[in-house]
């Protein structure tokens, strides 16, 4: 270990961290790889680490013989006042290397409150943080992930953006840069990048606004670089390259354990949800192929639990099957399967009921609105009886406490669908006296967000609630939830205020963003960390409302900051979707074997693949 | 159920690992290896193994020691072995050989513990100074330490726990070689020790510099000496 680094190490929370030498992590000969990656994750390590995205690209990336990835996370803030005061540069996990020796560093946006801490990173690696002010000797900055999807409050500190699945972009982009090592012209490099489906370069794009501040258009500056980047997908998701490994950790992260991946996708179709969209279509895999993949986890992680994860596990056509198989296989060795999303019914508490013979701590459903008109809006297809029944059931089979997922802000809320989510929680509470769970132990916790209208979905148009109305609304549950047995958790207002700001911005934001993190914003989403306060004045200090960002309402035809970014999805669909909402009529899921006609299959070629299940035909013409 | 005495050492990025880490590092690697493990009853099955004391965070580990159940005899040269691939960078597996399932726990038995403590220098000291400052600190019939009892702020006398305090002058810092209680009966932690030899004695060290290596673990002599864990007169 580098004897600076340890010696800073001993004085912080939490090193391991910070350590490095988990098993499984992969340490490359330096010298004799050509392209090195350093992959950021801009959260702490327990967050970072959680994250499957990153155990999928390090693999990819360290079994090709030619590239290397290393790992590095955001500091927290103790190690970042040590790492300023002791002159040590932001380095990287497996061989404690300063990130600018990379030559590429690949950002992963998970959530938009952490884009203070991707500048505050840049600059802690030593590199400029604006893009244009980077020169041949620093690394490639590129960024992917779900906030990819709306990349401008980011445009002008990252070079390229992945727009879609990073394991079919990867290996495009590694290629490119052993290209770029020959003639190190960072222009021709991102010029020849544009050219890859899924890569948005910024710098190649002009923005141009209308005196009322809206967009009046958004245009490529040069020739060869496309109006418009559409996602990538990976097609055949069954043969789709997993970690046969995975860094197991020595410290406790948030998610330890096997993850999974048993589909990608989802087509429920809730409207207010972003990864339902940008994650399209549905792609199984098949229960040999995880049953084989668990088999190679379980022998070189040596993890005790494995848990099935997707976007709605419960909905994976083979689910049943496949835990039954796992239950078989595993139990001998005392290893636990879990679903970490349920849907709320009864068929969900009969599996978690199946996997857990052990904890029955507690189980989430998410019905997200408080009454069926609500529900209808935004194309949650649960109804009352639904929850209930489920709750029913996981009393009944032993369980004392469940959490209620609900959100407040949504488009067309009154007071009235606000009342609602008290009422259902009381339901819930007193079906679970009636079936006679003791008082002491019987928890009905209720967590209430705050909807945060996001880029590629039937909602983008939508304003966001002001804090007010938000905080109204969160008085008013806080009156009718003082219940014995009822916990009310809710999301600070402001914090969702900000996240609408930066998930709606346009590149006009860089300027406040970069004085936030001037003034000292890190770490946005952690309460503790997070300073409204010196966002307020950074945006004042900028002359950038945020409230224009957040509370505007969109016409159908106005330029959206992401109109240059297509998810697939068309946009005809998303006005179609917008419009059945406010009239409260629900679409189907196409799993179920009817296309809805988002025109995502006919643009990418591609059709939902479903293990065992019904074909589907998309709709042609639907675009 | 066959049990083995399996001495480690915990190094290199693994000294950051708290002892929760360790544990659950543990648990993970002897999965990995594949031996024929033994279970815990109840609703949530683990392997059945234990330390002899917790390593605190940040704390190097040179010969420590924790007893694995198994449900088959294997023999400690495998195991050795098996252990070595799957531990992860800085554990590393010494010495193991079979227990009597009867043998007290190593926690139980737990006696002293040796460290080696290095810090650097806040002011010049000589060898000799050094050591006029450990003979007159080890001469106080009393130290007073200050522990933390769930909130509550209390003091201990730490010099009966004190066994040996040696040390030397090394550049611009001083090594210092300690035998401290440990166990059971009662701890007394290095950094009390440095921290006294500060505030007694004057020592010019800089407490926050203290980079702390555990050297050694001591046990109670067991009346069947071949089963036992290190003894106190073995090292
Ligand atoms: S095009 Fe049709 S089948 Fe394909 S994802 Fe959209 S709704 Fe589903």
């Amino acid at each position: 270990m580098n004897p600076k680094i340890e010696r800073v190490l001993s004085r912080v929370q939490k090193p391991a961290r910070y350590a490095g030498g988990e098993w499984n992590a992969v340490l490359k000969n330096w010298e004799q790889t050509p392209v090195k990656i350093a992959f950021a994750f801009p959260d702490v390590y327990e967050v970072g680490m959680s994250h499957l995205g990153l155990q999928i690209l390090y693999h990819l990336v360290n079994e090709r013989d030619d590239a290397l990835m290393e790992r590095v996370f955001a500091p927290w803030p103790d190690m970042e006042k040590e790492m300023r005061q002791h002159r040590i540069p932001l380095f990287s996990l497996e061989s404690q290397r300063t990130v600018g020796d990379f030559d590429l560093l690949a950002f992963t946006l998970q959530y938009e409150m952490t884009f203070t801490n991707v500048l505050n990173m840049l600059d802690l690696a030593g590199l400029p943080l604006r893009a244009q002010e980077r020169s041949a000797q620093h690394p490639l900055v590129i960024a992917g992930g779900p906030c990819a999807y709306n990349p401008e409050p980011l445009a002008d500190f990252v070079d390229l953006f992945v727009i879609g699945e990073g394991e079919e972009v990867f290996p495009e982009i590694i290629d490119l840069v052993k290209n770029y090592q020959k003639h190190r012209d960072r222009e021709k490099f991102l010029l020849q990048a544009a050219g890859i489906g899924g890569v948005y370069v910024p710098s190649l794009y002009l923005v141009e606004y209308k005196p009322d501040g809206k967009i009046a258009s958004i245009k490529p500056s040069r020739e060869g670089v496309p109006e418009r980047v559409t996602k990538r997908v990976v097609k055949n998701f069954d043969a789709a390259p997993f970690p046969d490994k995975l860094v197991v950790p020595s410290t406790e992260v948030v998610h330890d354990r096997i993850m999974l991946e048993v589909m990608r996708g989802c087509t429920r179709g809730c409207r207010f949800c972003q990864a339902g969209n940008i994650y399209r279509p549905v792609r199984e895999k098949r229960p040999e192929t995880l049953l084989e993949q668990a088999r190679e986890l379980v022998k070189s992680t040596g993890y005790e639990e494995i848990s099935l994860v997707s976007l709605s596990t419960a909905d994976y056509s083979q689910v049943a099957r496949l835990v039954g198989e796992l239950l078989d296989e595993f139990a001998a060795q005392r290893i636990n399967i879990s679903l970490p999303s349920l849907r709320v019914d009864a068929f969900s508490v009969a599996l978690a009921q199946e996997v857990s013979r052990v904890r029955k701590a507690g189980l989430t459903f998410a019905p997200e609105a408080g009454t069926q008109r609500l529900r209808n809006v935004i194309n949650k297809g649960v109804g009352e009886e639904d929850l209930l029944r489920a709750v029913q059931s996981a009393f009944a089979a032993g369980w004392s406490a469940v959490k209620l997922y609900f959100m407040i802000g949504l488009p067309t809320e009154t007071r009235a669908d606000v009342e609602g989510i008290a009422r259902l929680a009381r339901q819930v509470l007193e079906t679970g006296k009636r079936l006679g769970v003791p008082r002491g132990k019987l928890a009905v916790t209720v967590s209430v967000s705050c909807f945060v209208p996001k880029s590629h979905t039937p909602f983008q148009w939508e304003p966001q609630d002001t804090q007010e109305e938000l905080n109204e609304k969160q008085a008013l549950l806080k009156n009718l939830l003082k219940t014995k047995g009822i916990i009310f958790r809710w999301h600070d207002s402001r914090q969702s205020f900000l996240e609408a700001v930066l998930a709606r911005g346009d590149r006009r934001l860089a300027a406040a963003l970069e004085e936030a993190w001037r003034l000292g914003c890190r770490f946005d989403g952690w309460s503790e960390c997070f300073r409204f306060d010196l966002w307020r004045e950074a945006f004042r200090r900028t002359g950038i409302v945020p409230e224009w960002y957040a509370y505007q309402k969109y016409d159908y035809d106005d330029i959206l900051p992401w109109e240059h970014i297509s998810a697939g999805v068309s946009k005809k669909y998303l006005i179609d979707e917008h419009q059945r909402a406010l009239k409260g009529i629900l679409t189907g899921d196409c799993r179920e074997g009817k296309c809805s006609g988002c025109g995502l299959c006919v643009t990418l070629e591609i059709a939902p693949e479903l293990s065992g299940g019904k074909e589907v035909a998309p709709l042609q013409g639907a675009v | 159920m066959p049990r083995y005495r399996v001495q480690f050492s915990k190094e290199g990025p693994a000294r950051f690992l708290s002892h929760l880490d360790l544990v659950r590092t543990t648990e993970r690697a002897l999965r990995r290896a594949r031996l024929p493990l033994a279970f815990s009853q109840g609703f949530n099955p683990h392997p059945r193994f234990s330390f002899a004391a917790p390593l605190p965070v940040g704390v190097a580990g040179e010969q420590e020691y924790l007893d694995i159940e198994l449900e088959k005899n294997i023999s400690p040269k495998e195991i050795i072995s098996r252990l070595n691939m799957v531990f992860p960078e800085g554990i590393r597996v010494k010495e193991a050989r079979p227990v009597s399932d009867r043998a007290p726990s190593l926690m139980a038995t737990l006696k002293k513990a040796r460290y080696e403590v290095e810090m650097e220098l806040s002011g010049p000291l000589t060898n000799s100074a050094l050591q006029g400052c450990l003979d007159s600190f080890l001469a106080l019939s009393a130290v007073e330490a200050a522990t933390k009892k769930k909130d509550r702020q209390k003091t201990k006398d730490i010099r009966p726990g004190i066994y040996r305090l040696q040390g030397k002058v090394e550049q611009k810092k001083v090594v210092l070689e300690m035998e401290l209680q440990a166990g059971s009966s009662g701890n007394v932690r290095p950094e009390e020790v440095c921290r006294g030899l500060l505030e007694k004695c004057g020592l010019p060290v800089l407490l926050q510099t203290c980079r702390i290596k555990r050297t050694g673990l001591f046990f109670e002599k067991s009346s069947d000496s071949r089963e036992s864990g290190r003894t106190a007169t073995e090292e």
